[in-house]
């Protein structure tokens, strides 16, 4: 086991821990029984009621419930990349929300606006709705490069911002689809049907292409991060800013294309969301799957890998959490274990000191006796 | 014109104390070198808490149980970024996420999903000889945490420019190690700034479920936490302007109410979406202009490290 693994080992005992008192406030709150029962459901919501799949044969109770985790994990997984491409060039992007909701309401806009044939409409929505995030994100980037500002705080204000703009005036006022059939519908006109993200088993489940993409994105990100000469002078950069320029890297330079990037990248969550399940800009985004990329882009340890393994989890106990309200537990438990999860993980320095110590233990009793 | 400035100035005043309260607790923590972007999720348990704890006792003991509860959690951000140095943004993102799971799921499993049970409100003072002066009248009539709201921060002001505490706070925010020659504690005085942040904090929230509200509520406090941090900052971390920042925002929210019933004509023109952001832009604004690096505490950010200079 290299120290690459072990550096994984805090972020697990972090989300085992973090299971372990969600189960006790189950426990407490309730009964035990009920807890451990919540926690079934939750894997049954998520990874297919497999007892129900064996007595009636029936493949949707299997497919319904994986394609809905594949959904959130895709966009847990765009938006945790979107934080962890930025934490590797030493910035902190806390607007992961913003950009993925301009990266939204674009798509909404092109997928309802434009007819194109799908081959290119579906393509030209992506691209549209990542340059939107990449330059919400570029505003944090040059007010940091050219003013010295600190992108937390630009990219709060700018989540703030578009929250404002987008979902309290665009959506519900001038972009608001027009009332068709005497009901009134809340969010931007339905996109096209050729501009749906193709749903890969039909009507088993609402499993669509945007879980190969965000797959495929993560695998490039890897490769981009960790193969080519400008990822290895961005981890540079993040690394040591002072260094890395003595080094002759231009650091401003890959400063601003990893912020890119990150927006880029929420851009595209916000355009799988649209594309893939809700086929317009809601009357709001609802969920705040930015703020879920930071807990998921450091639970996995800012490493692409690590980042996929962290959205696959949570994205399967997100799927099932709306299965735990059937015995009354709220939906939104995943998030406190999520929550919890990386308040531990926050705590890094605290495992590996423990860890550490465990580790001296037995090297300390091989020392030779006087 | 003039009911509608009374009227403006009564529900500012009214509105603004959470913002001032969270926002002097931010100013604390971070003049002391200790980021702190957990103000939203101090402030939701110190709602969360004051409400649940007025169920069962007088409203204004309920008030100082959500303060504990506030510096409770900031408690926790100290335990990671002042004990474990962990980086405080990321402690202060996750007290926050906690927060925002752990009180929907714990409001859901003692009441209802939407908000507590009504509580016995503050209650309100009527200040003697104001009643029947016009304008003026606007300041009775409010909670006595509205006028704390507004001495606290020149008293702060006071702590922290002419008292040796305070000069030392703000000496542990911008050269620690100069702070540790002295033989003073770093880590001592950083915990001091975070518990006390917190406890702000925690009564910026309280003010909302006892005298804003009469409850707790699932989206207390929407945000206000985050535009408290966007007022230490517009305020260049001091506690008057951190105050002028959270008035200039809580008028500006006033407005965009009174406007939204006194003149509906008017939200034609200017959406009210526009106004909701106009805060966050012009501190967006007024960041670009005058650049950050002059006024942010050195070590802001910055965990102590004894060996490192």
């Amino acid at each position: 086991m290299g120290e690459r693994w072990r550096s994984a080992i805090p972020s697990v005992l972090s989300v085992l821990l973090a299971l372990g008192v969600c189960w006790g406030a189950i426990a407490l709150t309730r009964d035990a029984e009920v807890a451990a029962e919540a926690y079934l459901q939750m894997l049954y919501g998520g990874l297919g009621q497999w007892p129900r799949y064996l007595e009636t044969g029936d493949v949707g109770t299997l497919t319904r419930p994986l394609g809905e985790a594949a959904i959130k994990a895709a966009l847990l997984l765009l938006t945790g990349l979107s934080v962890a491409v930025a934490f590797k060039a030493g910035l902190f992007n806390i607007g992961a929300q913003g950009q993925m909701l301009l990266g939204a309401l674009v798509a909404a806009l092109v997928g309802a606006h434009m007819s194109l044939p799908s081959a290119l409409h579906v393509p030209l929505a992506l691209l549209a709705a990542a340059a939107a995030g990449a330059v919400w994100a570029l505003i944090a980037a040059a007010l940091k490069l050219l003013r010295g500002v600190h992108e937390v705080i630009t990219t709060i204000m700018l989540n703030w911002v578009a929250v404002s703009l987008v979902d309290n005036w665009l959506a519900v006022g001038p972009l608001r689809a027009a009332v068709s059939g005497g009901h009134s519908i809340s969010g931007t006109a339905e996109i096209h049907p050729s501009a749906h993200l193709p749903r890969l088993l039909g009507d088993l489940s609402r499993l669509n292409l945007g879980f190969l993409l965000a797959l495929l994105v993560a695998l490039l990100v890897w490769v981009g991060l960790f193969r080519t000469r400008r990822g290895f002078e961005t981890r540079a950069a993040g690394l040591g800013a002072e260094a890395a320029r003595t080094a002759g890297i231009p650091v401003k330079q890959r400063t601003a294309e990893a912020m890119g990037l990150a927006g880029a990248l929420a851009g595209l969550a916000g355009a799988l969301l649209v594309l893939g399940t809700e086929f317009r800009y809601p009357g709001s985004l609802g969920a705040p799957y930015g703020f879920d990329g930071i807990a998921i882009a450091l639970i996995g340890n800012s490493h692409p890998l690590g980042v996929t393994l962290s959205a696959l989890f949570f994205g399967i106990l997100r799927a099932g959490g709306t299965r735990m309200q059937l015995l009354g537990v709220h939906k939104s438990f995943p998030e406190l274990i999520q929550g919890l999860a990386l308040l531990f993980v926050a705590g890094r320095l605290v495992w590996l000191t423990l860890l550490r110590k465990r580790r001296a233990v037995p090297a300390s009793t091989e020392v030779p006796r006087a | 014109m003039l009911e509608l400035l009374e009227a403006l100035l009564f529900s500012t005043l009214d509105a603004a104390p959470a913002l001032v309260f969270a926002a002097l607790g931010g100013v604390l923590s971070e003049r002391a070198g200790v980021v702190n972007v957990g103000l939203e999720g101090q402030m939701r348990v110190g709602a969360f808490c004051a409400a649940v704890a007025a169920l069962s006792m007088p409203t204004p003991l309920a008030v100082g149980v959500g303060m504990l509860a506030g510096a409770g959690l900031a408690t926790v951000h100290g335990y990671l970024s002042i004990r474990w140095r962990s980086d405080q943004v990321v402690s202060g993102m996750a007290i926050n996420l906690v927060a925002l799971a752990g009180g929907t799921f714990l409001l859901e499993a003692l009441y209802s999903p939407n908000g507590t049970p009504p509580i016995q409100q503050l209650p309100r003072w009527d200040l003697p000889g104001l009643g029947a002066v016009p304008v003026l009248r606007a300041l009775s009539n409010h909670p006595g945490l509205t006028y704390l709201a507004l001495a606290l921060p020149f008293l702060f002001h006071a702590l922290l420019h002419h008292t040796p505490v305070g000069l030392r706070l703000r000496a542990v925010g911008e050269k620690p190690h100069a702070v540790a020659t002295l033989g003073l504690s770093v880590a001592g005085l950083r915990w001091g700034a975070v518990v006390g942040g917190g406890m702000l904090a925690g009564l910026g929230g309280a003010v909302l479920s006892t005298a804003v509200l009469d409850r707790f509520e699932q989206h207390t406090p929407a945000g206000l936490g985050f535009m408290a941090l966007a007022a230490v900052v517009f305020g260049r971390w001091t506690p008057l302007g951190a105050f002028a920042a959270a008035a200039f925002f809580s008028f500006g929210n006033a407005l965009r109410i009174g406007l939204a019933s006194s003149a509906p004509g008017l939200l034609d023109v200017i959406p009210q979406g526009f106004l909701l952001a106009l805060p966050y832009l012009l501190t967006l604004i007024l960041l670009t202009v005058q650049g950050q690096r002059s006024s942010a505490p050195a070590a802001l950010g910055t965990p102590y490290e004894q060996e490192s200079r």
